[in-house]
């Protein structure tokens, strides 16, 4: 049981998902699946969306990245080492370990480019003892500058790191001295050669390149190695510049539990603090899913099950990714009409070739079903019959499933914006959390949306503003035509409320009349608060006559209203919705959070399940005695108690199988056990305590004990 | 040493010093063999006889050398040797091999040091053999001589005899006895160790093949040959080359050991311990503070370095800590008292030492958990304080957790406590005791505290 | 510092020139020196010098034996045992620094002491010691790990190899705790006391700051000692300290609210300061350069930049928190009490029923019991507020909770099939946990019953 991090889940993919590159993946991909005749052109569209999707996920890793990196090649930089100490850098990436690998990787590329050559990554499970450390990080320093070097040294530069490589086979050389000479003649060389200058700035700058080792899972180490690591560098700081960067995945103040003072007085440490993964999966989120640009869509169970996967099980990005690669290709691989499933003008070209078997696919579609069936009889007849009109039709739908998803992102967006800042969050912080709300139905119908929507009719003046302001920022960035004039009226609305202003005589007293009491509600939490002051508003408001700005407000808000309930209904509703989004959440949840036991318990108390057998079929829950041994003996020994006597269990075994074999009950050698019976039982046996359910006792001779409980 | 036999040549005194430390050094340092065996005329009379024997007459013998550290075991030794190798016939003769259970570990190196000091290499080549009894055998077989057929004696000398002992199968002790019995090439073994019980140390057999004959030098002498010794120790020779200066030299040796004091120091590490090595480091720190501006030794000196030696090393390292790190300890000693000598952990000692804080509240900051953990674990090393006592790896977290043992008398306590309110009058800034003299009973007796009713009859203060 | 002038077979500047780089450690290097005589005489063949960290004794015998250009330079090997992972590397260094390389280059594969005294003998055959040659052995009490015979081997070195060579052992661990059982060659011992507070003083007033007047400085000194002198006497700490907290020290100065001379001014600005640097004392939490940040930010109340120690909280998925919640109460719980916590219908068990006698004190003072997986599991599922199916990633989270530390597996990694852990958080760790899923753990715990 070791595993890297918070974040090891078991994956089980399909071979197809993994080895996308190899080319006999077509007809992997092909075989099995449903509509095998366009399946070379569906697995090509799966791997040009995934490649896509890939690449922009790097991007934004990369972005993400950015800052922390930055800060930390400053630092590597600047290094101003005090004699004594060595410079450490702590870097705090939290619990998402699988995350780290990437980030590690980019940061020792980063440094390698722009600050140092020499730069050398160890984890703890390679190195158990200081020998080893020391021998990874002796062997990883010299061969990255072998690796880096230029071709005139290469003949020196080899001759080196034989020598070294001999030396580094006897251990006895194997000392942070021979890195010093290393290091000595290494510097001496770069700067020899002033025409290799050029080719690595970080030489310009400062004449001696630290030497940096990256520590990537700093709790994992051995404190007494790492102490000792630390000691001996400590001696050598003023012949070679180290520096450390430890890769903390829980908290800083690993370090002070790690080193004590005579050590951790050796380095002078530096904090540096990567954001949180939940922000990072925020911005994945925002990036990937949160757009029309990939016409492969999760649906609300789907999503519901990776989004709980992240939180309750890993915090880790990269599994949450893998999910979505895993949905990706189920999806292309499950549904022929995923042909479909593509940019517009592609979707239209694949429509009209599609097969008559696709067409009747589509024919058997529920949303589809339920189009036809809001048409009249005339043209019932011609979708059910005539292919040709219904690709037409389809070819209409597919378009407003395009532009449906044009508008539903900025809607979506906007109606956040308005709503993430209402107190108590009544449609959630996140905007994931109202994306699931949408997909799940009818926003509009949600008495969390009822709420929202009377608090927010009890905004202040300017807070509105700002907010619809915010809205229209959004919705300037789409080019849909209905966004547009959305656009354009909520500009009209925001000018309106400019001229309110302006118009002098609305008394002020009026307004604070209102925005008061909205004030004070924004403090309070308290629903129960919270509903009276909504009560006592309702009535002051029937009581007086509506003041300008409530007018303007209340239009506003029936605008925004307006969008959602036009915009934001959810896809099941779209015809061909199927065709983008993926709906079977069992499958993910299966493949990425497995229950080996439970598939255990259920193969052998019900083997029809896998095995599908017509004879192995019983009711009740009952074991066939037809069922294979193991199941058989795994049936009878739920019956047992924590000990089981290995005889009884072999009688009873010997009966039911007798009884499966068909000799009659009264026959003398019914339920005999012979030489065959034995054997099996004893196999099966053995079987079961390979997987786990008893283990032999020391408590009682010929007894074994049972591991589990329950007659699952 | 210089050789020259100039009369009366006076010296500036700074040379003569430096000749003094010199030949001084050279003894008490180095082991210089004296020209005489003092003491143990016996011994060396009796060893000289057995080795003579094998030199010259070519008989087998084997014989240890019992005796304590520093007694002079190989002093005898070497002495016996010198004179052995003053005849002509055993100085062509006998061939030496000179072993040390310290450096040959195990009986592959002890066999190739063997041959390495006969010189037999070339001749071994890179010949195998079945066993180590062969491989003997063959490397006494060619020690023979050309023209007779006796083959020369041999001289193994064993210092550190026990460990040999621990070998596997004690073979190499096994064979050279065994040959030392039968009548094989004629060879000597001469185990020097510091174990009286050394016999039980050998297996049966190699114990029945050796012939039990040990020289012991249990040195029973009196005060008096022990005042005469550091004399003997510190005389110039004769043949030094300014006599005048060594006339004086002797005599202020001479008057230093009939000095009181002076007498009395020694007398204090007579009782101790009466071997040469102590004596020899005692002079030796002595001598240390002879300059060209003193060139003779004062009684002063002596007790100087006589103070040296018997300085107490865990007072000497109990004065270097802090305050708050005796407090630490006096909190572990005190819970050490309430629980009877069980195992604490650094967590209760933090509490103790808050409880402490409370009672005393402007006496001194009150530290937070991890600089207190981090104070208890630098104290770690000066590990006689308090170990650890599960074998459980304290993972960092649980560093706190970790059961320790304390390990301090408490009259070392009762040192502390007084240093800390030695240290209290001196400093105004903190007072972190009531002004009488404490002690940690009285600076930790706390009526209410974290111990169940059960505990509470332990605690001597409650 | 007379007893280091006047040493003969020493050229007198050089002395000169080392006993200024010996502030206050005159009479230990004289001692020293004096024992050492003129190079070509013999000295004691093993010194062990002990004493506490920072109390000079490595400087001392840089300055005096070598490695410094500034000191005298004898012929001498300095090895650190830390560095030895193997007695190899020991004997390597030792002949290289002594013959040059092509004698280390005689050491066979993995040496033994005969070998190591071989090599040296037949060196030293062939170049003659002129001068006395010093191995100089830094943390001594790592040989005690090594090999039985190479420490007594060491100490009298000079008989077995029979050269003018002495050993000097430096060590923070007092003599008595290196002698082995049979006994051994006693070497001379040498006690490095550690610095009085006036030697502090004197010492720390050296490296002052070049812009400031040295009366100022050492004010400033006399005030850091009085504060810390009774936590800390470790001189290389109390550096950190001074340095830290100077600049904090003369802003007044710079302001020029102050004059150099009111130290009274000076002493209130700086004290709290000191008090805060009080709290983190040993722990060195911060680079010098972060605690300046700190310090402004404290002005501008923006204090968001916290030392190491500061920061505990920890990110973790929501089943892995109530993981580690189970664990810290299965082992901060007798097991007896689960049925009482976590039964719904446990009856009428007052706490009077399972409190057992002679209790003496909590579980929270004796640490972390282990306890087995199923435990575990079984206390997570009573604790978990929804139902959990077992998935692997339940389990795969425990054992990510070992490689993080916050568990520990006390069981040997191979045993499969009941593995045993402990849990290795704090109080306050689990309780901030414990808050963010606003679990109430004090109800659950034993202790606080």
């Amino acid at each position: 049981m070791s595993t890297s991090s918070v974040s090891k889940g078991c994956f089980v993919f399909k071979p197809s998902a993994k080895k996308k590159k190899t080319l006999s993946l077509v007809d992997y991909f092909t075989d099995g699946c449903e509509g095998a005749e366009n399946s070379e052109v569906r697995f090509k569209l799966c791997q040009d969306l995934w490649d896509k999707i890939k690449a922009d996920t790097e991007v934004l890793q990369d972005e993400l990245n950015r800052k922390i990196l930055d800060s930390l090649l400053d630092f590597t930089r600047k290094c101003s080492s005090t004699p004594s100490e060595i410079p450490t850098a702590a870097l705090v990436l939290g619990v998402n370990v699988p995350d780290h690998d990437m980030t590690f990787q980019s940061l020792s590329e980063l440094l390698q480019q722009s600050v140092t050559p020499h730069v050398a990554s160890v984890q703890a499970k390679e190195c158990g003892a200081l020998k080893h450390l020391m021998k990874r990080v002796l062997e990883r320093l010299m061969d990255t500058v072998v690796t880096v070097d230029d071709e005139e040294e290469e003949g020196e530069e080899a001759e080196q790191t034989e020598q070294t490589s001999a030396q580094l086979h006897k251990s006895v050389h194997c000392s942070l001295g021979t890195l010093c000479d290393w290091y000595n003649t290494k510097t001496k060389v770069s700067t020899g050669t002033p025409g290799k200058k050029r080719s690595s700035p970080a030489k310009d700058e400062q004449q001696q390149p630290p030497v940096v080792i990256i520590f990537k899972d700093l709790e994992a180490f051995n404190p007494r190695v790492l102490q000792d690591f630390i000691l001996i560098c400590s001696r050598y700081i003023e012949r070679l510049p180290l520096m450390f960067i430890f890769g903390i995945a829980t908290a800083p103040s690993t370090i002070q539990h790690m080193l004590p003072h005579s050590v951790s007085s050796l380095l002078c440490i530096e904090l540096f603090q990567s954001l949180s993964c939940t922000q990072h999966l925020a911005t994945v989120i925002d990036k990937l899913i949160l757009t029309p640009k990939f016409p492969f869509k999760l649906n609300g169970k789907a999503m519901q099950v990776l989004i709980s996967i992240f939180l309750y099980h890993d915090f880790s990005v990269r599994n949450f990714i893998k999910g979505i690669q895993l949905a990706l290709l189920e999806h292309f691989h499950s549904q022929p009409l995923s042909v479909l499933c593509c940019r517009k003008k592609e979707a239209l070209l694949h429509m009209t070739q599609l097969s008559h078997r696709d067409v009747e696919r589509i024919r058997q579609l529920l949303s589809f079903k339920r189009y036809v069936e809001k048409q009249e009889q005339q043209e019932q007849v011609n979708l059910l019959k005539d292919d040709n009109h219904l690709k037409e039709v389809c070819q209409r739908l597919i378009k407003d499933l395009n532009k449906y998803h044009k508008n539903y992102y900025p809607v979506l967006r906007c109606l956040h914006t308005l709503t993430s800042s209402l107190p108590r969050y009544p449609l959630g912080k996140q905007i994931r959390e109202l994306h699931l709300i949408c997909l799940e139905k009818n926003v509009w119908e949600n008495e969390d949306y009822q709420t929202a929507m009377k608090l927010l009719r009890m905004l202040a003046k300017d807070e509105l503003i700002t907010l619809l302001q915010r809205c229209a920022e959004t919705l300037q960035s789409v080019k849909s035509k209905k966004m547009k004039n959305a656009l354009v009226q909520l500009e009209e609305l925001l000018t309106k409320f400019k001229q309110l202003d302006t118009a002098v005589e609305t008394a002020p007293t009026v307004e604070e009349s209102f925005t008061s009491p909205v004030k004070n509600l924004q403090k309070k939490t308290d629903l129960f608060q919270l509903q009276k002051t909504l009560l006592e508003m309702n009535e002051t408001r029937r009581s007086k006559k509506l003041s300008p700005f409530e007018v303007l407000r209340n239009e506003a808000l029936d605008f925004i209203d307006g969008l959602v309930r036009s915009y934001l209904s959810p896809p099941e509703s779209q015809t061909l919705n199927e065709v983008c989004y993926y709906s079977s959440s069992a499958t993910v949840r299966r493949h990425l959070n497995a229950t080996p036991r439970t598939s255990i318990q259920a193969a052998l108390s019900s083997p029809y399940y896998y095995l599908q057998n017509d004879n192995l079929k019983t009711e009740d829950g009952s074991v066939s005695n037809a069922a294979p041994d193991i199941c058989i003996a795994y049936k009878l020994h739920l019956e047992c108690g924590r000990l089981i006597n290995l005889y009884d269990w072999l009688e009873a075994y010997a009966t039911v199988v007798s009884a499966a074999e068909g000799n009659d009950p009264d026959s003398d050698n019914f339920g005999k056990v012979d030489e065959v019976k034995h054997a099996r039982f004893i196999q099966a046996v053995s079987e079961l305590e390979f997987l786990g359910f008893i283990k032999s006792t020391k408590q009682k001779t010929d007894h074994v004990a049972r591991l589990t409980w329950g007659g699952c | 040493m210089s050789k020259r036999k100039g009369k009366d040549a006076h010296l500036p005194v700074g040379e003569c010093i430096t000749l003094v430390q010199q030949i001084l050094r050279e003894r008490l340092c180095h082991q210089q063999l004296p020209d005489k065996p003092d003491g143990i005329e016996a011994q060396h009379k009796h060893l000289l006889e057995l080795l003579k024997r094998t030199a010259v007459h070519g008989e087998s013998n084997s014989v240890l050398i019992v005796g304590p550290r520093g007694a002079g075991k190989t002093m005898l030794l070497k002495c016996v040797l010198r004179d052995l190798l003053e005849e002509k016939e055993a100085q062509k003769n006998l061939l030496q091999v000179h072993l040390n259970g310290l450096l040959q570990t195990d009986d592959r190196i002890a066999l190739k040091e063997i041959t390495r000091q006969l010189h037999l290499e070339n001749v071994v080549g890179d010949k195998v053999f079945g066993s180590f009894a062969e491989n003997l055998a063959f490397l006494l077989e060619a020690l023979k001589k050309g023209d007779r057929s006796s083959s020369r004696p041999v001289l193994f000398v064993l210092d550190e005899f026990d460990l040999f002992a621990h070998h596997k199968n004690q073979t190499l002790l096994y064979n050279l006895f065994d040959v030392s019995q039968s009548a094989q090439a004629p060879i000597a073994v001469v185990g020097v160790t510091c174990r009286l019980d050394v016999l039980e140390l050998l297996e049966k057999r190699v114990k029945s093949r050796f012939s039990h004959r040990q020289i012991h030098l249990l040195s029973n002498l009196t005060f008096t040959e022990y005042l005469e010794r550091v004399q003997t120790q510190l005389c110039l020779p004769d043949d030094f080359p300014d006599s005048k200066f060594a006339q004086d030299w002797n005599d202020s040796i001479q008057t230093l050991c009939e000095d009181k004091s002076v007498e009395e120091v020694l007398q204090r590490h007579f009782n101790s311990s009466k071997d040469f090595r102590s004596m020899h480091m005692l002079l030796m720190l002595c001598l240390s503070r002879v300059s060209v501006a003193k060139p003779a030794i004062k009684p002063a000196d002596l007790l100087e370095a006589s103070r040296l030696c018997f300085a107490d090393a865990k007072a000497n390292m109990l004065h270097g800590l802090s305050i708050l790190e005796l407090c630490l300890i006096i909190a572990m000693k005190h819970l050490n008292d309430v629980y009877e000598g069980e195992p604490f952990n650094l967590q209760m000692v933090h509490n103790e030492f808050k409880k402490f804080l409370q009672r005393k509240s402007n006496s001194m900051y009150n530290f937070d958990q991890p600089v207190i953990m981090k104070v208890c674990i630098n104290m770690k090393p000066l590990s006689k304080f308090f170990l650890p006592f599960n074998s459980f790896p304290a993972t960092r977290f649980l560093e706190s957790n970790t059961l320790y043992c304390f390990r301090c008398s408490s009259a070392m306590i009762g040192r502390i406590t007084v240093n800390i309110y030695i240290f209290c009058m001196k400093t105004d800034k903190f007072n972190i005791f009531p002004s009488k003299p404490i002690t940690y009973t009285s600076c930790f007796s706390s009526p209410s505290g974290l111990r169940a009713p059960a505990a509470a009859g332990a605690d001597p203060t409650g | 510092m007379t007893a280091l002038l006047q040493h003969p077979g020493y050229e007198e500047e050089r002395l000169q020139r080392v006993a200024e780089q010996l502030p206050c450690r005159e009479v230990q290097a004289g001692l020293l020196l004096s024992l050492m005589g003129q190079p070509q005489q013999y000295s004691y063949p093993s010194i062990f010098i002990y004493g506490h960290r920072a109390s000079g004794k490595s400087h001392v015998i840089y300055q005096t034996v070598g490695h410094y250009s500034s000191s005298l330079q004898l012929p001498h090997a300095t090895v650190s045992c830390v560095e030895c992972v193997s007695v190899a590397l020991l004997f390597e260094q030792v002949l290289l620094s002594f013959f040059g390389c092509d004698a280390a280059s005689l050491l066979p594969r993995s040496p033994s002491l005969s070998d190591f005294v071989r090599i040296y003998k037949q060196q030293c055959s062939q170049s003659p010691a002129k001068q006395t040659r010093y191995i100089v052995m830094e943390k001594a009490e790592l040989l005690r790990d090594t090999d039985a015979n190479l420490l007594p081997a060491l100490l009298r070195l000079q008989e077995l190899v029979e050269d003018n060579i002495t050993v000097i052992l430096l060590s923070e661990i007092a003599w008595d705790k290196f002698r082995p059982n049979t006994g051994c060659f006693e070497p001379l011992l040498l006690h490095f006391p550690d610095y009085s507070k006036g030697e502090l003083q004197q010492i720390l007033s050296q490296d002052r700051h070049p812009s400031y007047s040295a009366e100022l400085y050492s004010s400033y000194i006399n005030i850091l000692l009085g504060v810390f002198y009774s936590v800390c006497r470790d001189l290389r700490e109390l550096r950190h300290l001074a340095a830290l907290n100077f600049s904090k020290f003369c802003e007044p100065l710079a302001e020029g609210k102050v004059k150099e001379t009111d130290t009274h001014k000076l002493w209130r600005n700086i004290e709290p300061h000191l008090k805060k640097a009080m709290q983190t004392v040993y722990l060195r939490e911060v680079s010098s350069l972060q605690w300046e940040q700190m310090q402004q930010m404290e002005e501008k109340e923006t204090g968001a930049l916290r030392g190491l120690s500061a920061h505990t909280h920890v990110e973790l998925p929501y089943y892995s928190k109530f993981l580690l919640i189970a664990a810290y109460l299965a082992s901060y719980n007798p097991a007896r009490t689960d049925k009482r916590f976590f039964l719904k219908h446990h009856g009428k068990i007052r706490k009077t029923n399972f409190l057992k006698k002679n209790e003496k004190t909590s579980n929270h003072l004796l640490g972390p019991k282990p306890f087995p997986l199923d435990r575990l599991l079984a206390i997570f599922y009573s604790v978990v507020d929804s139902r959990v199916a077992p998935t692997a990633s339940i389990f795969s989270q425990i054992s990510s909770l070992v490689t993080l530390q916050l568990l520990t597996q006390v069981s040997h990694d191979d045993q499969l099939d009941a593995p045993k852990y402990k849990c290795a958080v704090s109080m306050d760790f689990i309780c901030a946990i414990s808050r963010t899923v606003n679990f109430d753990i004090v109800k659950y715990l034993y202790d606080f019953l």
